[in-house]
């Protein structure tokens, strides 16, 4: 690659704004831990679970070198270390911690009281595939099984991505008064380094001013938070949590473009869209797949196939009116789901299909299950895809599973893309 | 504060919280156990024979309170910068800190308060002599020192009658300055003096001061030691070149040089045999100690013997004389017999038995026998009731005589240490006090004490041992000068951290930290108060508190 090339890479990717300090190659833990220290957060409180670690190490040296004044809390558990938040965040302080699969699991009950208490604590979540069988590696199933709990959900598909959503995730949390999750992907990025762009302090401090609380515990003026209403209030403090989670759509396009006006990089709020110029058949995905996507999309259209892609970053508040909008344009939509609802089907398809029903144009959507448990998704892999969206008028069950290991045919309970789209392509 | 009435959900608040303080909710009422403060005994302090309180003073030091913690020092043991340097330390043996890394240096820290005072002539005077009565005390040792000590706090008039010339007795004559400096003993005997202890010095009952002369007091304590050897037994123990560990050790302290030959040997395992085995390297000479067991029955301390070997000293165990052989009444040689070890004696070491043939013979031209004490009672009256070569007491050190009262090593059960010599004149004080009419002798119910699996060590990263400074051994021996040095200020410090400060609240917070409730407070002096009408009895406080100094109880249950 020439000179020329490189730099034009590096604008593409905005490092060479001028809100960029120094560049750095990273892995996405340290991404993490680095967002946290610009967002000058003052309570950490985390339990270390692999491939999360490399987070709370960073930001462990960080607060030691006291290049970040915040109270670093060691805690025996993950249900700790969201009850250490939820304190911190109830005293007006911004809190951050970060957990993987079933330390977040762990966390389940807490969850739900950080969102009840409106409290805007952010976290990292590696996505790694929940035991049993124990894995270490990515899939989605974790922080998807905490869907009902009231927060709001990112997935990134880059080391950059991760910084960048850390300190949009502030700005929105403490708008809208909700805890956020910002999801990684175990190895592909949480230990893989990637240039990332570190901004100045003085910019990251103009977008992201001082936490000021709603309200906070005060010695002086006593109060019991959380406290037991009847059945006359509770039903309007669930509307009251729903109707934030509503806002917040508009809140997080708001805060995006605002981020890229201030550091030069926007990841289109809650989808991004990718060739979507006269795309006929569109795949959605999240995550490090998105990525992979994008290569198998560039070659598909270089032979003149109408493929486009859609990534999905946020799941919670759901791009309802991004999809619906989307469907006006498209024949069909495939969604490639890294997760499994068992007795259903991948969540994001469940969700995208559960949107559609009341649209007024419904294209015909494909539903695939690929990459549990750290299964690699490649652009071969999502070629089958767009072949089996380009071959089939209509999926022949309502999950396909792709690359699964199987000697029959998966059918019609499970289609299986590779036997069915491409003979060539034996399953792997 | 007023009722609010929310009729849409626009007026909600987007947390649902009280509107006033919860506290008039008395959750107490949800508990059937309740936390209390209750300090417990640490198990040095039972450890030691004085009963110094450690943990308090150790947290006057941790302040950096260091008249204070001498003061507190000074309620059990008027000597302790004797102790700091020469106790054998028996506290730190039962120190909890032993199992978990290594025990704290306790003697180390008592040295160091006491040296920190050693200008310091304040001492905690407790009031004038309001008591009429007078008491003698008979020797200036230890145990003489510290009843007299004792009593005159409690407001006594007390004389110290002392054979010799200076006070201080063993202390003086028997210690070798490189273990116990003599400007630390005139120190703290001035203290002494200065609360009003008179000491009659030169002054030998039965001897230039009779018996009675005594009669004139309404108590009396004797307290004169062990000053004489033990003979060994042995044919030729009169020539000329053998000395007895005691006599040598006085000529020492005396300033003399006692003449030494270049084949010197110490028969004995004790502190005596330990103490004129040093004394001779210092002296220019090789010695080597013959001891009929074997190093672990050793009595001297441990680390006296180590000191010993490092400065050069030789050993030679399992072995026991048999003759001393002279020259033109000069001793030459001594025959020995080897020794086993067979079933263990009423001490419960196990009792050496001669191998027979075993005899062999060293040339030598000064032995120093050191294989005992007993006390020269040579001087009591009338028929004393005795156990062995002791005076018998009772277990309030009454010798049966009224009003006479004896202890340290010239009574029935010494173990011949200076730690014990201070305990029986501490308590032979409040007996005395007793018999006199003033005061019940009991401190109230004895105290718990806090085992090592009850400390919390999660608050005790494992630390070293303070490292003590010392004098390089090739010097050491050259010189009668001190060989241990005191810790600096900061070892102190260092140290004092380590101590779990077993039951002893340190006003750490640490209950009040984690008490969920928000339930525990400190008042205006500082202490902590429970709001019982709050507390709900989870006892997170109790399991956190570090050192064992709460506890939970049952509340009693009421029926109504």
């Amino acid at each position: 690659m020439g000179m020329n090339d490189t730099n034009d890479l590096r604008k593409k990717n905005g490092l060479m704004h001028p809100s960029v300090d120094k560049v750095l190659v990273i892995e996405g833990t340290h991404a993490a831990s680095h967002a946290v220290r610009l967002a000058k957060v003052q309570v950490i409180a985390a339990y270390p679970i692999t491939p999360q670690t490399g987070v709370v190490e960073k930001l462990s040296e960080i607060v030691s070198h006291r290049e970040l004044n915040a109270k670093f809390i060691k805690v025996e558990s993950e249900h700790s270390a969201m009850a250490c938040c939820i304190g911190a965040s109830i005293s007006g302080a911004r809190a951050f911690t970060a957990t993987s699969s079933q330390g977040l699991a762990l966390m389940h009950e807490l969850l739900h009281w950080a969102a009840g208490s409106r409290l805007p604590i952010v976290m990292v979540n590696v996505n790694r595939a929940m035991a049993p069988p124990w894995s270490i590696y990515v899939d989605h199933n974790d922080s998807l099984s905490q869907r009902d709990t009231g927060w709001i959900q990112f997935y990134a598909e880059s080391n950059q991505e991760v910084l960048d959503t850390v300190l949009q995730a502030y700005k929105i949390a403490e708008t809208v008064s909700l805890p956020i999750m910002i999801n990684l992907d175990a190895f592909v990025l949480s230990h893989t380094s990637e240039p990332v762009a570190i901004p100045k302090q003085e910019v990251v401090d103009e977008f992201l001013p001082e936490r000021k609380a709603l309200f906070k515990v005060d010695p002086a003026e006593p109060h019991a938070f959380g406290a037991l209403i009847g059945p006359e209030a509770y039903m309007e403090m669930r509307y009251k949590l729903f109707q934030a989670m509503e806002d917040a759509r508009e809140v997080i396009r708001r805060v995006d473009s605002e981020y890229s006006e201030k550091f030069g990089r926007s990841y289109g709020g809650l989808v991004e869209e990718y060739c979507m110029e006269d795309a006929e058949i569109v795949l959605m995905t999240s995550a490090t797949a998105v990525s992979t996507a994008r290569i198998a999309v560039d070659e598909l259209r270089s032979l003149g196939f109408p493929v486009g892609l859609m990534k999905v970053r946020a799941f919670r508040p759901f791009p309802v009116d991004e999809i619906r909008e989307l469907a006006q344009r498209v024949h069909k939509i495939g969604v490639m789901d890294r997760n499994i609802s068992f007795g259903a089907t991948g969540m994001i398809y469940q969700e995208t299909k559960a949107v559609l029903y009341n649209a007024s144009v419904r294209p015909k959507l494909f539903g695939f299950i690929a990459g549990l448990g750290g299964r690699d998704i490649t652009p071969e892999t999502i070629k089958d895809i767009y072949s089996y969206l380009l071959n089939h008028d209509a999926p022949e069950s309502e999950t396909i599973w792709v690359g699964l290991k199987s000697g029959q045919e998966v059918r019609p309970e499970g289609g299986n893309a590779s036997s069915a789209a491409f003979g060539q392509n034996e399953n792997v | 504060m007023g009722q609010y009435k929310f009729t849409t959900v626009e007026e909600m608040p987007p947390l649902a919280f009280s509107l006033e303080s919860t506290r008039k909710i008395p959750t107490g009422s949800w508990r059937h156990v309740r936390p209390i403060y209750k300090e417990k005994s640490s198990p040095c302090e039972i450890g030691c024979p004085a009963g110094e309180n450690i943990p308090q003073y150790f947290d006057l030091v941790r302040n950096g309170k260091y008249e204070e913690a001498w003061h507190k020092i000074l309620e059990d043991n008027p000597l302790p910068g004797v102790t700091g340097r020469v106790c054998y330390h028996p506290c730190e043996g039962q120190c909890n800190r032993g199992p978990y890394d290594e025990e704290i240096a306790i003697h180390n820290i008592e040295r160091f308060v006491a040296d920190k005072n050693f200008r310091n002539r304040n001492l905690p005077r407790s009031g004038e002599f309001h008591k009429s009565e007078k008491i003698a005390v008979i020797g200036s040792g230890p145990a003489g020192l510290s009843c007299a000590y004792q009593l005159a706090r409690k407001g006594y008039r007390v004389v110290i009658y002392e054979s010799e010339h200076e006070p201080g007795g063993m202390l003086r004559y028997g210690i070798p300055h490189y273990r116990l400096p003599k400007n630390i003993l005139n120190k703290e005997i001035g203290d002494i003096k200065s609360q009003g202890v008179d000491i009659s010095v030169d002054s030998k009952i039965g001897g230039n001061v009779a018996w009675t002369e005594l009669e004139k007091y309404d108590a009396v304590f004797v307290a004169v030691g062990a000053t004489s050897s033990r003979k060994m037994e042995v044919d030729g123990e009169d020539l000329q070149g053998v000395y007895s560990g005691v006599e040598f050790l006085y000529e020492l302290n005396n300033g003399r040089k006692p003449k030494v030959g270049n084949r010197v040997v110490v028969i004995g395992g004790g502190n005596t045999a330990i103490d004129a085995a040093r004394s001779v390297l210092r002296l220019g000479k090789k010695v080597t100690v013959l001891y009929r067991r074997t190093r672990s029955e050793m009595p001297a301390v441990p680390e006296e013997i180590e000191e010993a070997e490092k400065e050069g000293v030789k050993f030679e165990f399992l072995v026991a004389p048999e003759e001393l052989t002279g020259n033109r009444g000069k001793v030459s040689k001594i025959e020995l017999i080897r020794m086993k070890l067979g079933e263990p004696d009423e001490s419960g070491r196990r009792k050496p038995v001669p191998l027979r043939n075993s005899n062999f013979t060293l040339p030598v031209d000064t032995v120093i026998s050191a294989i005992g004490e007993a006390p020269d009672l040579s001087f009591l009256p009338y028929s004393f009731l005795k156990k062995g070569v002791r005076i018998f007491v009772d277990e309030n050190y009454s010798t049966g005589v009224p009003g006479i009262f004896a202890g340290g090593d010239s009574a029935t059960n010494p173990n011949g240490t200076v730690v014990n010599a201070i305990r029986a004149g501490k308590e032979a004080a409040i007996s005395i006090d007793e018999f006199l009419g003033w005061r019940a002798k009991s401190d109230g119910a004895p105290r718990e004490i806090v085992k090592p699996e009850e400390i919390n060590t999660f608050y005790f990263p494992h630390e070293k041992r303070v490292k003590i400074p010392r004098m390089k051994v090739d010097s050491s021996v050259s010189t009668f000068k001190e060989v241990n040095k005191t810790i600096s200020d900061a070892q102190a410090l260092e140290e004092v951290e380590r101590c779990f400060s077993c039951g002893t609240c340190l006003h750490c917070d640490v209950c009040m930290t984690f008490c969920p409730d928000v339930a525990i407070s400190k008042d205006e002096a500082g202490e902590y108060v429970i709001d019982y009408d709050h507390c709900k009895g989870c006892g997170i406080c109790v399991n956190e508190c570090p050192r064992e100094a709460m506890e939970l109880v049952e509340e009693e249950t009421q029926w109504v």
